[in-house]
């Protein structure tokens, strides 16, 4: 049998079990006090506003049934309610109205100011045991004491269609105990004022204080490889094909481009794998004697070796299509495969969003709207050049 | 250069055994340098028998013909052959001027949508005709003998008029019209359906940028395929005498087909299976060894050993209870199901319904592509090589030439010139000689030079590259690109043992690694053992049923829609077909590593 609920399904299960209950439900129509943690699978589209674009689109994953690391969202909630009782908000917004684009030292003096007033602010007390809560009940669910998590901030104008905000802001791998933890929720929310981001939204014509910003905290996988693919090719935007790229280790050396990754092109119909090896010379793993995430040399006798199993090229396909038939729209995907589960219990995907390139076009028939006497003709008048 | 080819001294004499305008000429000079001729390793890969050059000729005046005069596809013109030292050079000719390809698109709309149309009862037409055409050509009598006189029925009640010597003279005649006019019919609609092929093919890429040429050949392939009927009959033959133990016993036996057949006339059911035996044997065992175009590749009806050996692998496997057929409509529902699936991918409405439109073009007509070869190249040729092999045994029981096949090595006109001289020699009455030395000279002499061409390699290309090429047979056929001209003009000639790889098409997927089987002729078959990789020329339905027992397939010859392909497909054997040089560079024994999603074949270990 097959097991299509695991990652976060599976253990959100051992929730009920462990009568723990975090998985705060909520109804956004109800104005009730909105929560200041939920977990992924309480949160999709409908808590954009609350979660931020990369959160709810892992609850919509959950949702379609793919396999997501089990986790919970900081919300936009605890960020305005920080801003508010740390008493800061009212200082940002001084400091940041009188900056113009052009006054790029100033620009990077606000910013400093600003991230420095977030990360010395304590959280209301309320805030901290919300997630210290959540935090031990992941850590708990998932059977290992301070689980190590990913920390990413998911801001509510990122990540939507033609607003490509993406990696301005941070993330952080490899993060155990109540404290760490706290201290990077804070260092999150503290990136949404990087004067890269600042000066990105004055010259978007976005208004700061509309700009919220969410924080994710995911059990990581310890990845014996991990990639991104793409539910076509982007290369032709062939919509037959999956394409996958792949590196050992975590995924950062293939989304930061460090590396040449392995590349898969996978038939959608056919399942016919076209496959491209490369040498890969460098992997992002984690360290436990130095407790960090660190890149590491790839021996030579691994540098070319396939770094994920066609059955695993094969299911990570078929996750992507099914992504895609939910989302209804070609999507960019980053996935992992852990070092211990088996096949197929090792798969996950870690993050969805639209791709960008080809579905912004307009949808024209590629055929122009020709009959087949049409076509016909226009091959019976070809001719196929040669070049010497 | 074409004139410039250096010939070794044991090809001198080549050029006599061709029609003239088969050979490079001065006065041709101007244009044939302007050319660009290729070796057509398809039709043909080894030196030319004289007489087997009758089909080239045939094609090479009707498949231009239908693409210049008939159906006018317009910006192409026919390809031309040559001869050099023996073997076959091909050149498809520049487009023909604005003005000309203006009047060729009005005609060719008119024309060749009309059959589109019609496709269907078309192609009963076609049929009808064709068969009416073999079967004349089946009852063509050759004398066996010259009688010591004519019969006194051929006197009374009122002489005959004309005698035995015209009889020998117009059998030969008419043999070679009617294989003239079966090749006219043979691209009545194959040029139309290559090109509606080549259609497909570029709405599919435009759809999908990176789809799989195998794919697009398995959208296209057909299910009911008279090129398998043959394998089809010899299945329910099998399933016919498996349950009668008696019959079964006798079929699966070693004794000789001629000894099997004797026995199972002696028992009631045994003439029952007969029966149905020979309602398969004509048309369907009508089927070459080989690709139909050479007398040596003999055919199930001259060897029939190899059909008998093939019912007795078929019995064995239904008494343990295998399934031997193909499941026809599984094969097509997985065909319906891949386009469906496909389809279901296109973007837009727009785009769905002119790919539906196209897809039934191509469905319709395609269907020519696959159906013609078994009546033409197959049930025809078979024909022709039986009626051959009658003037053959004629002329040797006169004493004109030496061996029955000899007569293969005149050309067709030449071969009513030894006629003559010997319907002559008989008419003038006892004690005449023939030019029978001279004759017998000639075929010691063209038997050392076609051994000498066999040790010679000829280049791959002459002439000079062309900038563009329309004619689609050189497209789809010989997959003329940028890349296989390149290919050619490097011009060197292969080092078998230096080779460790081989491109061909990727046919159909899967990679696998094993030991290579090299099979040059069908006899050599039965050596094939389970689990090796097939490595042959060129593969027909004579050979389907060793699809059940290999690994995967590497021919030197035939592009996604050959047969290996087709059958390798269905069987999900890997297979990497037209690589050129297979059979010269692998040996048996070999361990390759076949790779059918690239095309690729890697030579792991020498044996």
């Amino acid at each position: 049998m097959r097991l299509e609920t695991r990652g976060n399904c599976l253990e959100a299960e051992k929730f009920l079990a462990l009568n723990l209950q975090p998985p705060t439900s909520i109804d956004l129509h109800e104005g009730l006090v909105m929560p200041y943690a939920l977990w992924f699978q309480k949160a999709g589209k409908e808590a954009l506003n609350l979660v931020g674009g990369k959160n709810a689109s892992l609850g919509e994953l959950i949702r379609a049934d793919i396999p997501v690391p089990p986790g919970f969202s900081v919300t936009t909630e605890a960020y305005q309610e920080f801003l508010i009782e740390g008493g800061i908000k009212e200082n940002i917004e001084k400091i940041l109205s009188p900056i113009g684009l052009q006054d790029v030292a100033s620009l990077e003096e606000a910013s400093q100011t600003i991230r420095e007033l977030i990360r010395t602010t304590p959280l209301p007390k309320g805030i901290e045991e919300v997630i210290c809560s959540n935090y031990q009940a992941l850590s708990q669910v998932c059977e290992v004491t301070d689980i190590p998590v990913a920390v990413r901030s998911s801001a509510t104008a990122e990540d939507l269609p033609g607003a490509s905000f993406a990696g301005q802001q941070d993330t952080f791998l490899w993060v155990r105990g109540d404290k760490e933890v706290l201290a990077k929720i804070k260092s999150c929310m503290s990136s949404l004022f990087t004067a890269r981001a600042i000066s990105y939204r004055i010259k978007m014509g976005f208004p700061h204080e509309k700009v919220l910003i969410s924080v994710g905290v995911q059990k990581i996988v310890d990845a014996r490889a991990a990639g991104v693919m793409f539910t076509l090719d982007p290369l032709n935007g062939d919509p037959s094909k999956v394409v996958i790229e792949g590196n050992w280790g975590l995924g950062e050396t293939v989304v930061s481009g460090q590396v040449n990754p392995d590349k898969f092109v996978v038939d959608k119909v056919t399942k016919e794998i076209q496959r491209t090896i490369s040498q890969k010379w460098t992997e992002c793993i984690f360290d436990p004697e130095k407790g960090m995430v660190c890149h590491l040399d790839i021996p030579h006798g691994r540098q070319e070796v396939q770094c994920i199993e066609d059955n695993e090229i094969l299911e990570l396909a078929r996750y992507a299509r099914r992504i895609e038939e939910y989302y209804r729209s070609p999507q960019d995907i980053e996935w992992a495969i852990d070092k211990d589960k088996p096949f197929p219990l090792n798969i996950f995907l870690v993050q969805s969003r639209p791709e960008t390139v080809w579905s912004q076009q307009k949808k024209e028939p590629v055929l122009g709207k020709k009959s087949a006497y049409d076509l016909l003709m226009e091959k019976a008048l070809q001719r196929i050049k040669i070049q010497s | 250069m074409p004139l410039e080819v250096e010939y070794s001294k044991e090809l001198e004499g080549w050029e006599e055994m061709y029609p003239p305008m088969y050979i490079f000429s001065k006065d041709r000079k101007e244009w044939e340098e302007k050319q660009f001729w290729f070796h057509d390793k398809i039709h043909a890969p080894e030196a030319m028998y004289p007489l087997d050059l009758i089909f080239q000729e045939a094609w090479q005046i009707s498949l231009s013909q239908y693409t210049t005069r008939v159906f006018c596809i317009p910006p192409a013109q026919g390809i031309a052959q040559r001869m050099v030292g023996c073997y076959m050079y091909i050149t498809p000719v520049a487009p023909p001027p604005p003005e000309i390809i203006g009047e060729k698109a009005g005609l060719f709309q008119k024309r060749v949508f009309y059959v589109f149309d019609h496709y269907d009862e078309l192609w009963g037409l076609w049929l009808k005709k064709f068969k009416a055409l073999g079967e004349e050509m089946n009852s063509i009598k050759v004398p066996e003998d010259f009688p010591k006189f004519e019969p006194d029925d051929t006197v009374f009640p009122e002489p005959r008029g004309y005698y035995t010597s015209y009889d020998v003279i117009d059998a030969w005649d008419r043999l070679v019209d009617l294989m003239i006019k079966g090749w006219q019919f043979h691209f009545q609609y194959l040029n139309l359906a290559y090109l509606a092929y080549l259609m497909f093919a570029d709405t599919c890429r435009k759809l999908f940028p990176g789809i799989g040429e195998s794919t697009i050949g398995k959208l296209v392939a057909g299910a009911w395929v008279q090129m398998f009927r043959p394998e089809e009959e010899l299945c329910r033959l099998a399933r016919l005498a498996a349950p009668i133990k008696e019959v079964a016993k006798i079929v699966k036996s070693d004794a000789s087909p001629k000894a099997k057949i004797e026995a199972l006339r002696k028992t009631a059911e045994g003439n029952d299976w007969l029966v149905e035996y020979e309602k398969s044997k004509d048309p369907w065992f009508f089927v070459s060894c080989g690709s139909g175009w050479f007398h040596y590749e003999g055919s199930w009806t001259t060897k029939l050993e190899i059909p008998f050996g093939y019912l007795k692998g078929y019995i064995e496997r239904i008494e343990r209870g295998e399934k031997v057929e193909r499941d026809l409509p599984k094969i097509d529902k997985a065909r319906a199901e891949l386009a469906e699936e496909y389809r279901k991918l296109i973007k837009t409405d727009e785009d769905r319904k002119s790919f539906d439109d196209v897809y039934k073009a191509v469905r319709t007509i395609y269907k020519y592509a696959e159906d013609h070869l078994f009546w033409v190249e197959h049930w025809f040729h078979t024909i022709w090589f039986e009626k051959v092999r009658e003037f053959g045994q004629l002329l040797v029981k006169n004493g004109m030439l030496k061996g029955v096949d000899d007569i293969y090595l005149f050309n067709r006109f030449e071969v009513p010139i030894l006629i003559e001289d010997m319907v002559t020699t008989w008419a003038l009455g006892v004690d005449v000689p023939s030019r029978s030395q001279y004759w017998q000279a000639k075929t010691e002499k063209r038997k050392k030079i076609l051994e000498a061409a066999k040790k010679w390699t000829p280049i791959p290309a002459l002439g000079t590259p062309p900038e563009e090429i329309a004619e689609p047979f050189t497209v789809m056929l010989w997959g003329i690109t940028t890349d296989k001209v390149q290919d050619w003009l490097k011009g060197m000639a292969v080092v078998p043992k230096d080779v460790t790889e081989l491109k061909g098409f990727a046919s159909s997927a899967g990679i696998v690694e094993g030991k290579v089987r090299v099979v040059k002729l069908l006899e050599d078959i039965t050596k094939i053992e389970q689990g090796d990789i097939l490595v042959c020329p060129t593969t027909n339905p004579a050979w389907a049923p060793v699809f059940t027992k290999i690994k995967a397939s590497i021919t030197d010859i035939g592009g996604l829609t050959s047969h290996a392909a087709i059958v390798c497909r269905e069987y999900g054997v890997p297979s990497v077909t037209g690589t050129g040089i297979a059979t010269n560079v692998l040996k048996t024994g070999d361990i390759v590593k076949v790779d059918g999603n690239t095309g690729i074949v890697k030579i792991l270990k020498r044996a």
